[in-house]
C-alpha cells in the first residue's frame, strides 16, 4: 500500500479503561480516534470500583482525570450509545458503518441539573449499582459520567412506549434537552486502525442461583460489595448485612466463582484478578470495621503481580484475614434473620460448618456475546476460552492486519495490564499509519494575548450553581451581591452550570466586553475544571493564569448541607479570599524547549528491541544501548512462550529487524555513565565498545536493562549433579543431553528463591515455564513420571489450560508450604525427593533421575546506578518503581523516561512485549511534539532572601534544586540555589521549608497566601477597601 | 438416637477401667459397633439401661448433633500412616487413574460429600491416591462401598471427574467373593432364581392373587390382576421387598391402575425390577437382569415399560437399554413413574383430592431420579415430583437444599443392604437437618431405599415426626376412585 492511502484516524471500540487509554495515546500522537462506547458514558468497570490494588488509591479519583482528558481532548470523538455494524477496507483503509442509537437527549442542550430526574416517575434497578438501587428511566451512569448528559432508557420509559402518557421531564427540562422524537442514526467512518477493548462482564451466578446467589440476600458478588463500600454506592459506604442491615460480624469470600470451572459454566481459565480483588476488598472491610472476622476461601491464592504478593502477606499478617485452601460446597440459611450456613471440608478432609453474616462470590470474567459477534463480523479469531486470538509475540494485534485488541478482551486482566495494553495497541496502530501522522488532527490554538494593562486588576467574579448543587444550599443572590463590594471588581454574574460548553462562550465574551483581567470562579474543585477554566481565559485572548477558583461545592455546599445560613457566610469567605488572592496573581509564561525527536533505549532484550522498532518504524531515531555483546537478553533462554510459540525464531526475526532498520544505531558493549537535561531534550554519554565516551542527545529514554536469574543454594544445588536450575535443564533437554533423554523420572520444584522472607515476591512466569517442560517430556516419552512440587500454582488467565493439559497427561502436582519444602537425597537408582501428599497427609517418598529447580528471577543489580542517574526510584525489591502501579505503568514522574520489561517486574515474554509497545507509545507522544512546555507553576528563587543555607534542597522530591556559587552583592562569594524548571512539578515543599522567604512557587507566592490569610481573617463588617490596603501594604 | 463414644470416656463417666468398657463391648453385654476413629456407636436405649444399670443420670450433652463433629475428628492423625512410594512401578489401576489425574485437589467433592472424614477418607482422597496410582490400597479399602454413588461430588466437581464412575469402579475391581456379603447375595439369588430375594413363582402368583381379590372387594370391584397378559399397553416390574415384606405396598400401584382404567400386565416370570449389579459394579449381572425386562417385553408384546420403581433400579435398567439394547428403544416406549403419574394427571385419567393431605408436605430428591438422571440421560426428575405431590396435598415446603444439590438419604448406591449402619446414620444426618428445619409432617419418596432410610433409620435415630410416603402412595390416597356402578 502506499503511503498516501494511510487515514489518520483510528476507532478505539470500547470506552473502558484500556480503550481510554489507547484513545489518548493516539489523539496525543497526532491521530484522530472516534471512541465507540455502547452505554451512555465511558470509563467501562473502573467507576464502579471502590478501590483499587495493591495501593489502595479510590478508584473514581484515579480514572476521573482520564474521564475529563477524553471528553475534552479535541481529537477525540467520543460516540455513546453506538454500536459498530459491520467494517469494510484493509488495513490503513477501513470504512466501519457504526449505529448510534437514540439517547433522546440533545447533548449539546442538556446542562445536566437533574431536575428531570426528579420527576421522572419509573423506577428501574440501577445496573451501576450492581441491582442493588434504583434509578429513574431518565437517568446519567453515574454522577462523574463523561459525556455528563442524560439519557433515557427506551424500554423503561412509558412516554417512548405511549407517546403522550408522560413527558414530564420534558416540561421541566430548562434547556429544551428532551427529544421523544431521537432517532437512531447511521454513520460511516473512515479510519485507517481500528482497536478492540470491548472489556468484560462478570460471570452471572444468577443463571443456576450458584452457592445460593439470588436466593439468599446476605450473598452478594465482588462487584456488588465494590458498590456497597463505594462512598458513592448504595449504602453510602457502610457495609452493613443487605438482609435486615444488622453488622457483619463474619464474613467469607468464595474464590473461583465462574473462573476455573468446566461444570457450573465453561470457563476454564482463571480470571487473574479475583485473588488480589477479594484480599483487597477484605483489606477495606478491615480498615471499616477491624473486628470483623474475614476468610477468604481459595484454591490457589494467585497474587503474581508486582507488590500482589506483599499485599497478601500484610493481609495474613497484619490485617488477621483468614486464608483456608478449600471449595465451600454448599450456602444454606442457618436463621430466617438471613445469617447463613457455609459448608466445607478442610484442607484435612474434616467437614466444618461455619455461620457468616456475609457471602462474597469473587466472580470471574467472561467476554460479552456482542464482543465475540463484532469479532466474528470484523474475521477476528478468538481461543477457546473466549478471547481475542494473539500472538505472545505480537500481544494486541488481533488475527486481522490493521485491527488490534486489548483490554480484558485478550483474556482476562488487572487494571495495569489493561492500561500496558491500551498504549501497546496505540503504539501498534501509530505506528501502521505513521506516514498520516497529523492528517486529521485539529493544530492546537495558540493563543494570541490581547496586549492589555494586566496590571490594575478588574476582577470579573462567576458563581456557579451547579444545577441544584451549590444553589440548593448556598443563598446565591447574596453572595453574588456580597461579591460586587470586594475590592477591583467590576462585574459579577450567575451560571447554573459554569462549566457547560456554553458558559464558556458566555464567560469568554464577558473578559472581552468588560476588558476583565483577573477572573474568579465560585464552583467547584480546581484539580478537576482549572484547566478547563485556564482555557476560556486563554480564548478570551488573557493570561490563562490569572484565574482563581473558590471551590464552594466540594467545600462548602457539599459538606454543609444541613447549615445553609453558615455554608453561605462560608462561600462569602471563600470569595473574599480568592479575590484578595487573584488580584496579586501575575501572568505567567511557561517555558518552551525544542524536543530532539530521538530516543535512547538502554537494554537490547526483547523488550529494547520492541520499543527502538516501534519507534524506529514512526521515524524517529533510536539508539539502542547493550552492554553484552549481543542483542536478545534474558530471551535467549527461552524456548517456547506459555502457547507453545518458538522464542529462538523469533529472537532472529528481531534482530535481523533491528539490523535492517537505518534509524536504530546498535551500541554494543556499552554502557550509560551519566546524564543531564528533561523530557524533550536529554544529554546523555555512553562508554562505548573502545573504551570512548560518547554523547547521545536525545528526547525520550526507555529502560529495559532486564533482570537476572537466581543462583539456588537450596535443594543441594551445586551439589547434586542431577539437581538443576530450570533454565540450565532448558539447555540439556534442548540438546537431548543423555541425562534428559534417558530419564524416566523428574521432579520440578517451584519457588525457589521467590516467595520468601528475603524475596517477599511472586517470578510469575514459573509454573508456566516448569509446567511446559513438564508436557514437552511427557509428550517425548508418556510413560515417564513427572511430578510438579508447587507452592501455588499460578497459571493465571488462559495459561490455565496448560496446567489442565499437564494433569490430564498424568503430571502429579504436589503442594508443599514454605515451611516444610521437600528433601533430596541420593539413592541407589537416582535421587529420592521426600515430600508430604498435601491431601493423603502422608509422606511421600519419590524416585526420580533429575530435579529441577523453578529458581527466581532478580532484579538487575545495575538498576541502581541508572535509578540514581535518572533520578528514578526503586523498589524494594530492586525494580524500578512506576510513577503510579495502576494508570502509569510505564511512566515515572520525571518525565520523558519509560520503562518496561523485567527492569519493571518479573513477568512473561508477552507482557514484556506488551509493556515495551506502551513505553514507546508514551515516548512517540513525546517525540511527536515539536516542543515541550514546563508548566509555569513552578519555584523561584528571591536572591534577595535566600542565603544558600540549602535546607530545601534535601526537600525537594523531585531533585529540581541544586546549589551554585554567587556573588553577593558586596562582592563577597556566597551560595545560592538554582531551581530546574523542567524538573520542578511546583509542589512547594521547598518554600514550606524555606526559612527566609527565599524561595515562592510562581502562583502561590507569600504575598498572594498572606493576602488570602488575612482575608479569611477578616471580618465580614469591616470593609473591603481596608482589606485590600492592607494587603497592599504587606505586599 | 445413636451416640458415638469413646471407651475411656464411658470408662470415666461410669468410674470403671477403660478395659472393662472393651470387656463389656466384646462380651456383647453391652451392644456397641465399631465406629471410625476408636470409637464406638451405641443406642441411647442401650446408653439409658447402662445409666440406670450404674444409677447415673444419663448425660444430655450427648446430642445427636455430636456424632457430626466427633464421627470424623482426627482421623487422619490416628490411623498409621505408611509413606507413599513413588517410582516407576506405582500405578497399578489404569483405568482409575484415567478418571483422576485432572483433579486440582480444589476440594469440592469432599465439601459435597456427607460422608467425607469417615475412616479419614473423603471423594478427594479417593481421588487423590487413584492419582497417585495406589490402586491396590484402593480396592481394599472400604470407603467406596460406604459411598451412596448419590453423586454430589461430581456435581460440584469443577473439572467434571466421573467420581461416581470412579467409585464403581473400584467396587468392580474387588474380587466377588469380598464384595459385602448381602449384597453379591442378592445378585446371585437374582441370577439364579430371578428375583433378588429368591420368591417361588407359585408363592409370588398366589400372593398377587389374593392381594386382587382382596382389592377388588374393598375398592377396585371387578380386578384382578393382569397376570402375563400378552398385548397389554404397559409392562409393570415389581420390587421384590414389597411381595417379601410389604404386599399392600404393591395394591398402591394398582389402584391408580384400576382408576385410570390402563391396560397393564405383570410377567409370572422374571419380575424383579431391583438390579443391583449397579452397586457391585458388575456389568454383567446388571445386563443380564435388564435383558430379562426386555425379553418380558418381546414375550408378552408390550407398547410401553414402567421403568421400575425405586432410584437406582430406574437408573440401572435406562442405563442398561441406552448401552446394550439401544434398538429396543425404538420398539417401545419407557416411562419413568413421573412421566407415567403426570401423563394421567395432565389426561385427567385419574382424578385427585388435595385435601386428603392437609399436613406439611416435603419432596425429597431422589439421586437417582434427580441429578444422576440428568447428568446421564440429560433428564433430572425434578419439576414433575413437584406437580405430582402439589395434586395430592395442600401445604408443600422445599427441602434446602434440594434438586441437584439435594442431600441424599444416605442409604443409595447399596448402603442399606451393607453392614455400614452406622456410616450411613452418619450420612443420613444432612438429611434429617434439613426436614427438622423445613418441619415438614410427610416426606415424600420415589425410591425405596429413600423411604427405609428416612422412615426406619433417620426418623428413628434424630427423632423426626414424619410420615414417609413413596409418591405412588400419594397418588393413591388422593385418589378419587371413580363411583361403582
Amino acid at each position: 500500500m502506499s503511503a498516501t492511502e494511510n487515514t489518520g484516524a483510528v476507532m478505539v471500540v470500547g470506552g473502558g479503561v484500556s480503550g481510554m487509554q489507547a484513545a489518548l495515546d493516539l489523539a496525543e500522537s497526532g491521530y484522530f480516534v472516534y471512541l465507540i462506547e455502547q452505554t451512555g458514558a465511558i470509563g467501562g468497570t473502573m467507576p464502579q470500583l471502590d478501590k483499587t490494588f495493591p495501593t489502595n488509591d479510590c478508584s473514581m479519583c484515579i480514572i476521573a482525570p482520564k474521564l475529563v482528558e477524553c471528553g475534552r481532548h479535541p481529537d477525540i470523538q467520543i460516540m455513546t450509545l453506538s454500536k459498530v455494524l459491520d467494517v469494510e477496507g484493509v488495513a490503513g483503509d477501513f470504512t466501519v458503518r457504526v449505529k448510534e442509537y437514540p439517547r433522546y437527549i440533545d447533548q449539546q442542550k442538556c446542562i445536566a441539573c437533574g431536575l428531570c430526574t426528579d420527576v421522572c416517575p419509573i423506577k428501574v434497578d440501577d445496573p451501576f449499582n450492581e441491582g442493588m438501587t434504583i434509578r429513574k428511566a431518565i437517568y446519567i451512569k453515574y454522577p462523574q459520567a463523561v459525556p455528563l448528559k442524560y439519557q433515557i432508557d427506551q424500554q423503561a420509559c412509558i412516554q417512548l412506549n405511549g407517546p403522550g402518557r408522560c413527558g414530564a421531564c420534558a416540561q421541566v427540562c430548562p434547556a429544551d434537552a428532551v427529544n421523544f422524537d431521537d432517532r437512531e442514526k447511521k454513520h460511516s467512518l473512515h479510519v485507517g486502525a481500528i482497536i478492540l477493548a470491548p472489556g468484560f462482564q462478570a460471570f452471572d451466578p444468577n443463571k443456576n442461583h450458584i452457592l445460593g446467589f439470588g436466593h439468599y440476600p446476605n450473598v452478594v458478588t465482588s462487584l456488588q460489595l465494590e458498590r456497597i463500600l463505594a462512598s458513592t454506592g448504595p449504602t453510602g459506604g457502610v457495609l452493613t448485612r443487605p438482609s435486615d442491615n444488622k453488622p457483619v460480624k463474619k464474613v467469607a469470600f468464595l474464590q473461583c466463582v465462574g473462573s476455573r470451572d468446566k461444570n457450573r459454566c465453561n470457563n476454564e481459565y482463571c480470571s487473574s484478578v479475583c485473588c488480589m480483588s477479594a484480599i483487597k476488598e477484605a483489606v477495606i472491610i478491615k480498615e471499616q470495621l477491624p473486628d470483623t472476622e474475614i476468610t477468604i476461601y481459595h484454591s490457589d491464592v494467585r497474587t503474581h503481580g508486582k507488590d500482589f504478593d506483599r499485599f497478601f502477606i500484610q493481609a495474613k499478617n497484619e490485617h488477621n484475614i483468614h486464608f483456608i485452601r478449600a471449595k465451600v460446597n454448599a450456602v444454606q440459611p442457618k436463621d430466617k434473620k438471613g445469617t447463613l450456613r457455609i459448608h466445607y471440608a478442610n484442607e484435612e478432609g474434616r467437614q466444618v460448618n461455619r455461620s457468616v453474616d456475609l457471602v462474597v462470590l469473587s466472580i470471574g470474567m467472561e467476554t460479552p456475546d456482542s464482543a465475540i459477534r463484532l469479532a466474528e463480523k470484523m474475521g477476528v479469531h478468538i481461543t477457546p476460552d473466549r478471547f481475542a486470538s494473539i500472538s505472545s509475540f505480537m500481544p494486541v494485534a488481533s488475527s486481522k492486519k490493521g485491527i488490534f485488541a486489548c483490554g480484558a478482551f485478550n483474556g482476562p486482566r488487572d487494571i495495569p495490564q489493561s492500561v500496558i495494553g491500551g498504549s501497546a495497541a496505540a503504539a501498534c496502530a501509530s505506528m501502521m499509519l505513521t506516514t498520516a501522522r497529523h492528517s486529521l488532527t485539529h493544530r492546537p490554538t495558540s493563543a494570541v494575548e490581547t496586549k492589555k494593562d494586566q496590571n490594575k486588576p478588574r476582577t470579573g467574579v462567576f458563581i456557579c450553581h451547579c444545577g441544584s448543587n451549590i444553589a440548593d444550599v448556598i443563598d446565591v443572590n447574596r453572595v453574588a451581591e456580597y461579591a460586587k463590594s470586594l475590592p477591583g471588581v467590576i462585574y459579577v454574574d450567575q451560571n447554573l452550570f459554569a462549566c457547560a460548553q456554553d458558559n464558556q462562550q458566555y464567560i469568554a465574551q464577558q473578559i472581552r466586553e468588560k476588558e476583565l483581567n483577573r477572573i474568579v470562579i465560585a464552583a467547584c474543585s480546581p484539580q478537576t475544571h482549572e484547566q478547563l477554566f485556564r482555557k476560556t481565559l486563554r480564548s478570551a485572548g488573557i493570561n490563562e493564569y490569572l484565574v482563581e477558583m473558590a471551590n464552594i461545592r466540594n467545600q462548602d455546599s457539599w459538606v454543609h448541607r444541613h447549615e445553609p445560613e453558615k455554608a453561605t457566610d462560608k462561600a462569602l469567605d471563600l470569595v473574599r479570599m480568592a479575590v484578595a488572592k487573584v488580584a496579586l496573581q501575575k501572568p505567567l509564561y511557561p517555558v518552551s524547549i525544542p524536543v530532539v525527536p530521538e530516543a535512547l533505549i538502554i537494554g537490547g532484550g526483547v523488550s529494547g528491541m520492541t520499543a527502538a522498532l516501534n519507534l524506529a518504524n514512526q521515524g524517529f531515531p533510536v539508539h539502542l544501548i547493550e552492554k553484552s555483546n549481543l542483542l536478545g537478553g534474558n530471551a535467549l533462554h527461552l524456548f517456547q512462550t506459555w502457547n507453545g510459540e518458538q522464542v529462538p525464531r523469533y529472537l532472529k526475526k528481531l534482530q535481523e529487524q533491528i539490523y535492517d532498520q537505518d534509524k536504530i544505531t546498535v551500541h554494543l558493549k556499552s554502557t550509560v555513565t551519566d546524564s543531564s537535561g528533561q523530557a524533550g531534550h536529554f544529554k546523555t554519554s555512553i562508554k562505548t565498545a573502545t573504551g570512548r565516551k560518547k554523547i547521545i542527545e536525545h528526547g525520550a529514554v526507555i529502560l529495559t536493562t532486564g533482570g537476572k536469574r537466581y543462583i539456588p543454594n537450596e535443594f543441594g544445588y551445586g551439589k547434586i549433579p542431577n539437581v538443576v536450575a530450570s533454565i540450565e535443564f532448558d539447555k540439556l533437554h534442548m540438546h537431548n543431553e543423555m541425562r534428559v533423554a534417558h530419564g524416566k523420572s523428574f521432579v520440578f520444584i517451584q519457588c525457589v528463591g521467590s516467595r520468601n522472607k528475603l524475596r517477599p515476591y511472586c517470578s510469575k512466569s514459573c509454573c508456566t515455564h516448569s509446567i511446559q517442560s513438564a508436557i514437552k517430556l511427557k509428550q517425548e516419552m508418556p510413560s515417564r513420571r513427572i511430578y510438579i512440587l508447587y507452592r501455588e500454582i499460578r497459571t493465571y488467565g488462559q495459561r490455565e489450560r496448560i496446567y489442565n493439559q499437564a494433569r490430564e497427561m498424568g503430571i502429579i502436582f504436589i503442594n508443599y508450604d514454605l515451611q516444610g519444602p521437600p528433601v533430596i537425597s541420593e539413592g541407589e537408582n537416582g535421587l529420592i525427593v521426600t515430600t508430604r501428599d498435601h491431601i493423603l497427609h502422608r509422606p511421600m517418598e519419590i524416585e526420580t533421575d533429575m530435579v529441577v529447580l523453578a529458581s527466581a528471577t532478580l532484579a538487575n543489580p545495575e538498576s541502581k546506578d541508572l535509578a540514581q542517574l535518572f533520578k528514578l526510584p526503586l523498589s524494594s525489591d530492586g525494580f524500578f518503581q512506576e510513577a503510579h502501579a495502576k494508570l502509569r505503568p510505564v511512566e515515572f514522574n520525571t518525565n520523558g523516561v519509560f520503562v518496561a520489561g523485567l527492569a519493571h517486574y518479573p513477568k512473561p515474554l508477552e507482557e514484556s512485549i506488551s509493556q515495551a509497545l506502551a513505553a514507546a507509545s508514551k515516548a512517540t507522544a513525546l517525540l511527536a511534539q515539536e516542543s515541550v512546555e514546563l508548566d509555569a507553576i513552578v519555584a523561584h528563587v528571591d536572591p534577595a532572601h535566600c542565603d544558600g543555607c540549602a535546607i530545601c534542597i534535601d526537600a525537594c522530591p523531585y531533585h529540581a534544586i541544586r546549589l551554585v556559587d554567587h556573588a553577593e552583592p558586596d562582592g563577597t562569594a556566597g551560595k545560592i540555589i538554582e531551581i530546574d524548571p523542567s524538573l520542578c512539578k511546583g509542589c512547594g515543599i521547598c518554600q514550606g521549608a524555606c526559612p527566609k522567604r527565599g524561595v515562592y512557587i510562581t502562583g502561590y507566592t507569600y504575598d498572594q497566601l498572606l493576602a488570602q490569610v488575612d482575608a479569611a481573617l477578616a471580618p465580614i463588617e469591616q470593609n473591603p477597601a481596608e482589606i485590600l490596603k492592607n494587603e497592599q501594604e504587606h505586599g | 438416637m445413636v451416640y458415638e463414644v469413646k471407651v475411656n470416656e464411658l470408662a470415666e463417666e461410669f468410674g470403671v477401667h477403660r478395659n472393662t468398657i472393651r470387656n463389656w463391648i466384646n462380651s456383647g453385654s453391652l451392644p456397641a459397633q465399631k465406629a471410625p476413629g476408636r470409637r464406638y456407636v451405641i443406642q441411647q436405649e442401650d446408653y439409658l439401661k447402662l445409666c440406670e444399670k450404674f444409677g447415673r443420670k444419663p448425660k444430655v450433652d450427648l446430642p445427636k448433633r455430636r456424632i457430626e463433629n466427633e464421627f470424623q475428628k482426627d482421623q487422619t492423625k490416628e490411623s498409621t500412616t505408611p509413606p507413599i512410594h513413588l517410582n516407576l512401578k506405582t500405578s497399578d489401576l489404569k483405568d482409575a487413574v484415567d478418571f483422576a489425574g485432572i483433579c486440582t485437589t480444589c476440594g469440592s467433592c469432599a465439601s459435597a460429600c456427607p460422608l467425607s472424614g469417615v475412616d479419614g477418607l473423603d471423594p478427594r482422597k479417593i481421588v487423590r491416591m487413584a492419582a497417585l496410582g495406589i490402586g491396590k490400597e484402593l480396592i481394599d479399602i472400604e470407603w467406596p462401598w460406604k459411598c451412596t454413588l448419590c453423586g454430589r461430588c461430581e456435581e460440584s466437581c469443577p473439572m467434571n471427574i466421573k467420581i461416581v464412575t470412579l467409585m464403581r469402579t473400584l467396587r468392580a475391581h474387588r474380587q466377588r467373593h469380598k464384595v459385602p456379603h448381602p449384597l453379591q447375595k442378592g445378585v446371585t439369588t437374582c441370577l439364579e432364581k430371578g428375583n433378588n430375594l429368591g420368591i417361588p413363582k407359585d408363592d409370588f402368583l398366589e400372593l398377587v392373587n389374593d392381594l386382587g381379590v382382596e382389592l377388588a372387594e374393598t375398592s377396585c370391584p371387578g380386578f384382578v390382576p393382569p397376570i402375563d397378559v400378552r398385548g397389554a399397553r404397559l409392562l409393570v416390574t415389581i420390587n421384590s421387598k414389597e411381595p417379601f415384606a410389604q404386599p399392600d405396598d404393591m395394591t398402591r400401584w394398582w389402584r391408580i391402575f384400576y382408576a385410570a382404567d390402563e391396560s397393564w400386565t405383570i410377567s409370572s416370570e422374571n419380575w424383579e425390577g431391583v438390579n443391583w449389579g449397579l452397586y457391585t459394579g458388575d456389568d454383567n449381572a446388571m445386563k443380564t437382569i435388564v435383558e430379562r425386562i426386555v425379553d418380558n417385553m418381546e414375550r408378552l408384546n408390550c407398547q410401553a415399560l414402567l421403568l421400575p420403581e425405586c432410584g437406582h433400579a430406574y437408573y440401572a435398567t435406562r442405563y442398561g437399554l441406552e448401552k446394550w439394547f439401544p434398538e429396543s428403544l425404538q420398539k417401545f416406549k419407557i416411562y419413568s413413574v413421573f412421566d407415567l403419574l403426570l401423563e394421567y394427571i395432565t389426561e385427567n385419567r385419574i382424578t385427585l383430592d388435595h385435601a386428603v393431605h392437609n399436613q406439611l408436605t416435603t419432596l425429597h430428591d431422589s439421586c437417582n431420579y434427580g441429578r444422576k438422571s440428568l447428568k446421564a440421560f440429560g433428564h433430572g426428575y425434578f419439576d414433575e415430583g413437584r406437580t405430582i405431590v402439589k395434586k395430592c396435598c395442600r401445604n408443600f415446603i422445599e427441602l434446602i437444599p434440594n434438586k441437584l444439590d439435594n442431600y441424599c438419604c444416605g442409604a443409595g448406591g447399596g448402603a442399606w443392604a451393607t453392614p455400614y449402619a452406622a456410616e450411613r446414620t452418619y450420612f443420613g444426618r444432612e438429611k434429617a437437618r434439613q426436614i427438622q428445619q423445613a418441619e415438614a409432617e410427610i416426606v415424600v419418596v420415589s425410591c425405596h431405599s429413600c423411604k427405609d432410610q428416612l422412615e426406619k433409620t433417620l426418623a428413628r435415630e434424630f427423632n423426626l415426626n414424619i410420615e414417609v410416603k413413596y409418591i405412588w402412595e400419594l397418588v393413591s390416597q388422593a385418589l378419587v376412585l371413580p363411583e361403582s356402578t
